[in-house]
């Protein structure tokens, strides 16, 4: 089963993505609040796919989406947006991040998402 | 440099209208919207989430309507309940997605803005220290009213 790691610092955000991401069968292991806690958790969980909200204090996504790639090339992200964050989404995906969604999500889209992961 | 005073209405109109777009684009229902009106005095409010403007115009965004107008849309777009902490992280993440809309939208017609991360404002609040602010409340079809104010620096 793959294992995802959710990042996101807003609490509603992560039971959504969480709620949605376990209907796809995939298993959530854990939640991270910020980029920092999602290197931390990175290491210690080894996800084979993350979602990286964006806009998060500590350690924004996209620097975090560059660390965890040294950490390890391997593991998947899909980058979680809002509007008006094409740059920052373009900057993750050319730092090595795979997709993006944008909020608010839908079932459908965070589907598409994965399958174009994996 | 300072706005003409022409430019800086055509900023706050496309503001507005903006904002409009966004609520209308995130939020699946309809709504029904007041002639924004100009606020004299300081704005209280008992809830809501506020939203930092930066660029080529400085003030903010602020969302308020009492928490169960919150809950309310958030049990429309995502199908479920909304209250304590959960509620509190929806309507900032709501007015996340409104805002960003918001910067979108606007950027379209040449206004380059920047916002902040929202902010949660709840209980008893006076907002007040802006140099102009609007206020437009919105009918939301069977939910109930809620508040947009532009605070202008």
């Amino acid at each position: 089963m793959v294992k995802v790691l959710v990042t996101d610092d807003a609490a509603f955000m992560r039971m959504q993505l969480k709620d949605n991401l376990t209907k796809l069968g995939l298993e959530v292991v854990g939640e991270a609040v910020d980029g920092a806690d999602a290197i931390e958790k990175c290491k210690e969980l080894r996800p084979d796919l993350i979602t990286m909200d964006i806009t998060m204090p500590e350690m924004n996504g996209v620097d975090a989406v560059k660390e965890i790639k040294k950490l390890d090339g391997n593991v998947k992200m899909i980058m979680c947006s809002a509007m008006g964050q094409q740059n920052m989404v373009l900057e993750a995906i050319q730092a090595g991040a795979q997709d993006f969604i944008v909020k608010p999500f839908t079932f459908e889209r965070i589907k598409e998402a994965v399958e174009k992961v994996f | 440099m300072s706005l003409t005073v022409k430019e800086r209405n055509r900023y706050i109109t496309e503001i507005l209208n903006g904002t409009y777009s966004s609520l209308k684009a995130v939020v699946p229902i309809n709504y029904e919207l007041s002639k924004p009106k100009l606020v004299e005095q300081s704005i209280h409010i008992q809830f809501g989430v506020l939203i930092g403007i930066t660029g080529d115009i400085k003030g903010k965004l602020v969302l308020d309507g009492q928490t169960s107008i919150f809950g309310s849309v958030g049990e429309t777009m995502f199908g479920m309940p909304l209250e304590g902490e959960m509620l509190t992280s929806f309507s900032g993440e709501l007015g996340n997605m409104i805002a960003g809309g918001l910067s979108t939208n606007v950027a379209e017609s040449g206004i380059n803005i920047d916002i902040t991360s929202p902010t949660i404002v709840q209980g008893n609040t006076k907002l007040s220290g802006y140099k102009k602010a609007l206020h437009v409340s919105v009918n939301l079809e069977n939910v109930g009213e809620m508040g947009i104010c532009l605070l202008l620096d």
